[in-house]
């Protein structure tokens, strides 16, 4: 039951920021996409997706002053992070002869709440994100991505660990 | 093989990287070098982990939780050594000393990275989906260690 619904709140949080396809099924468990370079380029959009998501979520909480001010520090490292993550993603997208997905226009975020509540909605991005590149990472084709892929992922549990324990939330 | 140094290179620039281009970056040749490796440096910690906690006991549940998870990862390990036909070698010894907080961070990294830069050498999906959650284990260990340096600089 608790399994489901974290799969649910992923798949939800990974349409939100626009993934779809093969990779999202891969997420839902419900597509074994073979090891191609389709499907690669597949996943690596789906992950684009999601650091595009998260890079305008934290843009938008810093604009609007919505992080507590002893967290701002934090969630400019972080959205730093989800840049050169975004960076790299789109690099190798194209060194591989294909367009890169840009980000979303249409992000809602008018009504997102200040302080823990806002903290909380970054937590819950980090938390797909890491889900979503675990789920991915063994589908990865190629040596170059797999590597980049694991390196992010090591990023994202950072973020997601460092949220937690701002939230007073259980880390080990 | 594609040589880590070389994709870190043209990815210099991704603020992550920072984190991952130092001079010893390694590329593995194998499954069982990289199972060596994590063995290594997954007893290194659990041994230094529990000195820290003898001398300091607000430790010790962390230390205990950090055990408890290589204890399932050295239990997977296992049985992809027998999947992958991986002979299983001899520990080396754990130097003394290394106690400080700062100390048991570089280790915990150091065994993130053994995990990361490993995963292209494994050469098996199911072995690369094991690494990476062990890996989202030890970077989580290494993210607290990192949270107690930030709030203790000089180290425990």
């Amino acid at each position: 039951m608790v399994l489901e619904s974290r799969r649910a709140f992923m798949l939800a949080t990974a349409r939100a920021a626009g993934v779809a396809g093969p990779a999202l099924g891969l997420l839902a468990g419900t597509e074994a996409p073979a090891r191609t370079e389709a499907n690669d380029l597949a996943i690596l959009s789906a992950a684009l997706q999601i650091e595009h998501h998260a890079i305008a979520l934290y843009g938008h909480g810093l604009r609007r002053a919505l992080f507590p001010p002893g967290l701002r520090a934090y969630a400019t490292e972080f959205r730093g992070d989800h840049q050169g993550h975004r960076d790299t993603q789109v690099a190798i997208i194209e060194e591989r002869g294909a367009a890169a997905p840009a980000a979303r226009d249409d992000y809602d975020f008018e009504h997102a709440p200040a302080g823990d509540a806002f903290v909380r909605l970054a937590l819950e991005i980090e938390i797909a994100a890491q889900r979503a590149y675990t789920g991915l990472i063994s589908r990865i084709r190629t040596d170059d991505y797999l590597l980049s892929a694991a390196f992010i992922l090591v990023d994202e549990v950072r973020h997601m660990t460092v949220w937690q324990r701002v939230l007073g939330l259980k880390i080990y | 093989m594609t040589s880590r140094r070389a994709v870190l290179g043209t990815l210099i620039g991704a603020p992550l990287l920072a984190l991952a281009a130092r001079a010893d970056a390694r590329d593995y040749a194998s499954a069982g070098e990289v199972l060596a490796e994590i063995d290594r440096l997954e007893a290194e910690l659990d041994l230094r982990l529990s000195r820290l906690a003898a001398t300091f006991p607000a430790a010790a549940s962390f230390a205990g939780s950090v055990r408890a998870d290589h204890e399932r990862h050295r239990r997977t390990r296992a049985a992809l050594r027998g999947r992958l036909r991986v002979m299983e070698t001899a520990p080396l010894p754990v130097p003394a000393g290394g106690g400080s907080v700062d100390a048991l961070r570089r280790i915990a990294q150091d065994l993130v990275y053994a995990h990361a830069e490993g995963l292209p050498a494994l050469k098996d999906a199911q072995a690369v989906d094991a690494l990476a959650r062990h890996m989202v284990d030890d970077a989580r260990h290494l993210a607290v260690l990192q949270m107690w340096m930030e709030t203790e600089p000089g180290g425990a």
